[in-house]
This record gives structure tokens, C-alpha cells and sequence, in this order.
């Protein structure tokens, strides 16, 4: 079992629905964000860098098979689990950011300061929270907390809080345009499979050696 | 100035940086110039300067004992102090970059053997003990009087300690070898990094430390023994080391520069870009103030001067740190999520990363920062480097470091 993620870029409008769902879904801080929606090539998100053409590219954890995060980090905090996915264990994490200095792919965050400061500055409402709103265990390691300690490294936890319960991760179900497929990439007759194989799947930087677990499929034209 | 006056200063100095590290734990590394996509800066780069400067016990103990190289003995007390301080100070300096300081056991209790991280800390202690034990060792038959009691008994101190010394230069060759290849790895090993991601990275520490390991030395010798004509030739000596070092540290840096410029490939060249253009100013400080540094050592006029002596070795000292200052720049000024977007003739976009920061002039998502330390950075730099200085007057003063006899 290996459990990838199939983002079809024809299909994705750029809404950025996906970013606002995961953001709130998993209480991230502020300032903090786990998965964010680009327009390559632009200035200006939904602007095109050529008039009339353009295309959007989700970018969050790749959950890759050789992740260098995995193997920097010096006390395990950073682990694969059973399906495949890297998981941060919030009470494990030293903060030494050695994993985002490792991944090339700029999907980790780091709590500078007490969440609940940051939120202060941003102008939240006092007592303000959002997001799952319990812990959630994992063989015991902490893998999902509302509340964030200082100093700790985050990202994308492929929702294994939501997974648990039979759900599929927030940036999925939150998709207007149902761009985004979960499935197990070990098994050549998943849906996330035939997809990679009839439309030319890709992953960002295969020249890294990472092996990611998230795959896209080119846009057949250009949003306009 | 007095040695009392350098205490008081260097202990003052210590004791802000302190302050200022205390500070930072109860606020956050949100004190610090870094985010998310900038991530290690002056606490990083002050592993990598302390490690380098631990060298000199490596220099002296190798060249003594495996070499034969006899002229050096006088100064052997001072390599092991020197390597003993730094490479503690190298261990301290990393602390404030750590977010949850309290969890650091960790690292003994569920270490991750693939992470160079912690093949770094035990290289590194490794290391300390070693050159604690060296230190010890030549200090044996001078712990008379008041130092007695740190004495172990043997029939020959002076014999016992030439001879265990001989038997550990080995050791403390591989293990001094050891934590210049093993930091270095530490960056190295990270494909995501291309300024890193060299083969060139290791033996580059290597030469790098040999030479302001060796600096070190150098300063501590002059300003403890003085220019007596007996240590003339020894002075010589250290120079040359330190003059082989830097030019073996300069082409193997320039080497791997020249490769990657020739063959222009736009992710070489944008890294290269950060540091010729946007910090032209410190590279050129990083080449031309220990070049400036080896060409006065190296004339026989300034090495009858102390104080000039003293001036080139800190003048190189300080070249070498602004070179680990910049191994930041080029890493974390060129977004790695660098790509060609689809459709689009002959552009590299780099893909934006949130800043993890709140600013109300700055965006949510970034691309460029030109990171320089803020002040809590820097005034805990200085207090790492104070207490090294500290420990190092402190060690002359109370222990048999320099020999009665000669000094």
C-alpha cells in the first residue's frame, strides 16, 4: 500500500479552495500554510504570464518514497507511516529545521513564535479557533494537535486524523472542481494509477531523486 | 590589556549573549531574521566557524607526534585548548537555533542513524573528550602545587605523557578529520540545495579549517609566548600551514565555481548569482582579507611584529567566518521548487513559500529574502564567541598550558 495523491490540473480552477479547507480543517497558525495554489509563470496568482494562458498547480507535501526529510531528521520525528505518508510527531520535533532546509519543495512550516501570539497579531477575534478540534494519536505519537507548540516543524499530514474515520483528506472533499483523487499507487489497478498511466501523470523535480507519492496531470489547454 | 580586563569584558559579553538567548527562548525563533523559507542563518553558520576553528589541536598533535615535527611542542597545550574550546563552543552556538531546546535528548534516547545531524554530535563529543584527554595528558607533569590533586599517580609523568601522547595523535588526527568531513555533510548530503550539493563540500572544510584552526593557534602562541627567537621557526612553520590551507581552501571553492559557471545551466547560475552579486561585498571579503592575512604572515618582516602576527591571524579568522556566513545565502536565496512552467519558452519560476510570518508590509508568500542576523542573533553570536575567548584566558591562567620554563 502506498497512498499518492492525483491532481488533475485540467480540472483545477485555481479557486484555492483546497488551500482555505486544509488551512482551516487542520487549525494551521497564522501565517501558517500547508498546502498553497500558484499560477506558474505569472506575477500575480490568476493572472496569466501570457495574455489568455495560464494554468494553476497545487503544491503541498509530496509524501515522497526517498524523502530527505525522513532521513535528516536527528530524532525520528519525522517518520513514515505504513501507508507510505511522512507524519511530524508534534512532541518528538527538536525544531532544528534541518527537514526544511531538506525539502525542495518548500512545504514545511515552522511555529516562530506561540501560535496564540500570532494569531493576536493577525487581528483574530479573541478566543477565535478553528479547525479539528482534537488530538489525534498514532501508535501514541501525536500527529495531529489543534494547538501548536512553539518551535515545532509542520506540514501536510495527508489527513491521517480524517483517514482514521474513513474520510478523505480536506483538500479532496473541499475541490469544487474535483481535481484531486486519492488512492494506493502500489496497486497498478487504482483509479490513481490508470490515471498516471492514460494521462501522462508527472511529478514536480523528478531530477531531485525524491519519488513523490503526488502526481499531476498536464492541462490539455490553458485556463482562460 | 590584562587578563583580568579581558575576563571582565568577555565574561560581559557572555553573559548578554545569555540574556539575549533567554530571551529568544521564551519569544520564539521569531526573534531571529529567518522563515520558513530561509530557514538556518548566523546559528548554523557559527557550527560550521566553531568546528573549523577546533582544528588546530589536529594541526599541532599530527604534525608532533606522527611528523616529528618538534619545534611545535611548546604549542601543543595550546591546540588541544584551542580545539577543546572551539569545538565546545561549536556545540553551544547550535543551541538557540534549536526551537525546543528541552527536547534535545531526544537525540540520545530515539536517534535517527541516517541523519548527519547526529553523527555530527557524536563526532563532536567524540572529539571534546578527545582533545580533553589529550590536554590532560600533556598537562600531567605540570600539575604540581595547587594542582596536585588533579594529578594521576605514575612513576614517570614526563615519559608516561610523551608516550600516551604519541599513541593518541592517530586517534585524533582521524577524529579531527572526522568533524570538518561529517559537518560538512551535513550539508553535502542535501540534493534540495545545489550551493551545498558538493562533492567539493567536505575536503573544502577540511582545508578551510586547517587554516583558521591553525590561525588560532597561531594568535594564542604569539600572544602567550611572545616572538622569542626559539619559536621563530615554529611561527614559520604554523604560517606555511595556515598559507597551504587557504590555497588549497580557495581552488577547491573556485573550482567547483568555475564547473558550474561554465556550464551555465540556470540553477547553477542563479546560486552563483546570490553570491557574486547580492553579497559581491562579503565574498570579496571572504578571499581577499585571508589572502591579505597568509601574503603579511608569510613576510619575515611582520612576523617580527606581535601585534601584526596577532591582526593577519584574526584578519583570516574573521575571512573564513563571512565564507560560512555565506554557505546561507546561496542555499536559501534560491527557491528550490524552481520550474519551467508549462507552455512558457525559457522562464524559471520559482514557486512561492509562506513566510510562516506575519508582517503588514511583506506577503503572505515569498520568494526572496535578504537575510541579515538581527540583533538577538547577533548578540548571542558574540556571546558564543565571548565565551570561547573566556575559556581560553581562563584555561591559560588557572592550568600549566604555557611551560614555566619558556614563556
Amino acid at each position: 500500500m502506498r497512498r499518492g495523491m492525483v491532481i488533475d490540473l485540467e480540472k483545477c480552477i485555481g479557486c484555492r479552495s483546497c488551500v482555505v479547507a486544509c488551512k482551516q480543517h487542520n487549525a494551521q497558525p497564522a501565517g501558517t500554510w500547508w498546502n498553497r495554489v500558484v499560477t506558474p509563470g505569472s506575477e500575480f496568482h490568476a493572472v496569466p504570464p501570457v495574455k489568455g494562458r495560464e494554468y494553476f498547480l497545487p503544491v503541498h507535501c509530496q509524501h515522497c518514497q526517498n524523502a530527505p526529510c525522513e532521513k535528516v531528521c536527528p530524532v525520528d520525528a519525522t517518520y513514515r507511516h505504513t501507508d507510505g505518508s511522512i507524519l511530524v510527531d508534534f512532541e518528538r520535533c527538536i525544531g532544528c529545521r534541518y527537514c526544511m532546509a531538506a525539502c525542495p519543495y518548500g512545504v514545511r512550516q515552522f511555529n516562530w513564535e506561540d501560535p496564540q501570539k500570532s494569531m493576536q497579531d493577525y487581528g483574530y477575534l479573541p478566543g477565535y479557533t478553528f479547525g479539528y478540534p482534537q488530538d489525534y494519536r498514532l501508535n501514541g505519537r501525536l500527529v495531529y494537535t489543534p494547538v501548536r507548540p512553539k518551535g515545532v516543524v509542520e506540514k501536510c499530514n495527508f489527513c491521517v486524523h480524517y483517514l482514521a474515520q474513513g474520510l478523505e483528506p480536506a483538500c479532496v472533499r473541499g475541490c469544487p472542481g474535483k481535481a484531486r483523487f486519492v488512492g494506493d499507487l502500489d496497486d497498478p489497478d487504482s483509479e490513481v494509477s490508470k490515471m498516471i498511466r492514460d494521462k501522462n501523470g508527472f511529478t514536480l523535480l523528478p531530477e531531485k531523486g525524491t519519488k513523490p507519492s503526488v502526481y499531476y496531470l498536464p492541462p490539455k489547454r490553458k485556463e482562460v | 590589556m590584562s587578563k583580568k580586563t579581558a575576563l571582565i569584558i568577555t565574561g560581559f559579553l557572555m553573559m548578554a549573549g545569555f540574556a539575549a538567548w533567554v530571551y529568544q527562548f521564551k519569544e520564539g525563533l521569531v526573534l531571529t531574521n529567518l522563515r520558513n523559507s530561509y530557514t538556518w542563518g548566523l546559528y548554523v553558520s557559527g557550527l560550521a566557524f566553531f568546528v573549523g576553528n577546533a582544528a588546530g589541536g589536529l594541526v599541532l598533535s599530527s604534525l608532533i607526534y606522527l611528523f616529528g615535527v618538534e619545534n611545535l611542542k611548546p604549542f601543543a597545550k595550546i591546540g588541544a585548548l584551542t580545539a577543546l574550546v572551539n569545538v565546545t563552543a561549536a556545540m553551544v552556538s547550535i543551541i538557540p537555533d534549536i526551537g525546543q531546546p528541552l527536547r534535545l535528548y531526544n537525540i540520545f534516547i530515539h536517534p535517527k542513524l541516517t541523519s548527519p545531524l547526529v553523527w555530527d554530535v557524536a563526532v563532536l563529543n567524540l572529539y571534546a573528550a578527545l582533545s580533553l584527554t589529550y590536554l590532560y595528558i600533556l598537562m600531567l607533569p605540570d600539575l604540581k602545587g595547587r594542582l596536585q590533586w588533579l594529578a594521576i599517580k605514575v612513576d614517570n609523568p614526563k615519559e608516561f605523557s610523551q608516550k600516551l601522547a604519541k599513541r593518541l595523535a592517530p586517534f585524533s588526527l582521524v577524529a579531527a578529520v572526522g568533524i570538518h568531513v561529517i559537518t560538512a555533510w551535513i550539508f553535502a548530503t542535501q540534493g534540495a540545495r545545489e550551493w551545498w550539493h558538493s562533492a567539493a563540500l567536505a575536503p573544502d572544510f577540511v582545508a578551510a579549517a586547517m587554516a583558521s584552526g591553525t590561525a588560532l593557534v597561531l594568535a594564542v602562541s604569539v600572544l602567550t609566548y611572545g616572538l622569542k627567537e626559539q619559536y621563530r621557526q615554529a611561527y614559520r612553520t604554523m604560517s606555511i600551514i595556515i598559507a597551504v590551507s587557504l590555497f588549497v581552501h580557495l581552488f577547491l571553492m573556485y573550482n567547483d565555481y568555475f564547473i558550474h559557471a561554465w556550464y551555465g545551466a540556470p540553477e547553477a547560475m542563479e546560486t552563483l548569482s546570490i553570491t557574486f552579486h547580492e553579497y559581491l561585498g562579503t565574498h570579496a571579503f571572504e578571499v581577499l582579507a585571508p589572502l591579505a592575512a597568509v601574503i603579511l604572515l608569510l613576510n619575515e618582516k611582520v612576523r617580527n611584529n606581535a601585534a601584526a602576527m596577532i591582526g593577519s591571524c584574526c584578519l583570516l579568522i574573521a575571512g573564513i567566518l563571512a565564507h560560512r556566513f555565506l554557505l546561507m545565502p546561496g542555499a536559501f536565496g534560491k527557491i528550490a521548487l524552481t520550474i519551467s512552467p508549462l507552455g512558457l519558452q525559457d522562464v524559471e519560476w520559482p514557486v512561492p513559500i509562506a513566510s510562516g510570518r506575519y508582517s503588514h508590509v511583506l506577503d503572505t508568500f515569498v520568494t526572496e529574502w535578504h537575510y541579515f542576523p538581527s540583533a538577538v542573533e547577533l548578540a548571542i553570536f558574540t556571546g558564543v564567541v565571548a565565551f570561547a575567548g573566556f575559556l581560553i584566558i581562563l584555561a591559560i591562567d588557572w592550568l600549566p598550558i604555557v611551560n614555566p620554563e619558556e614563556s
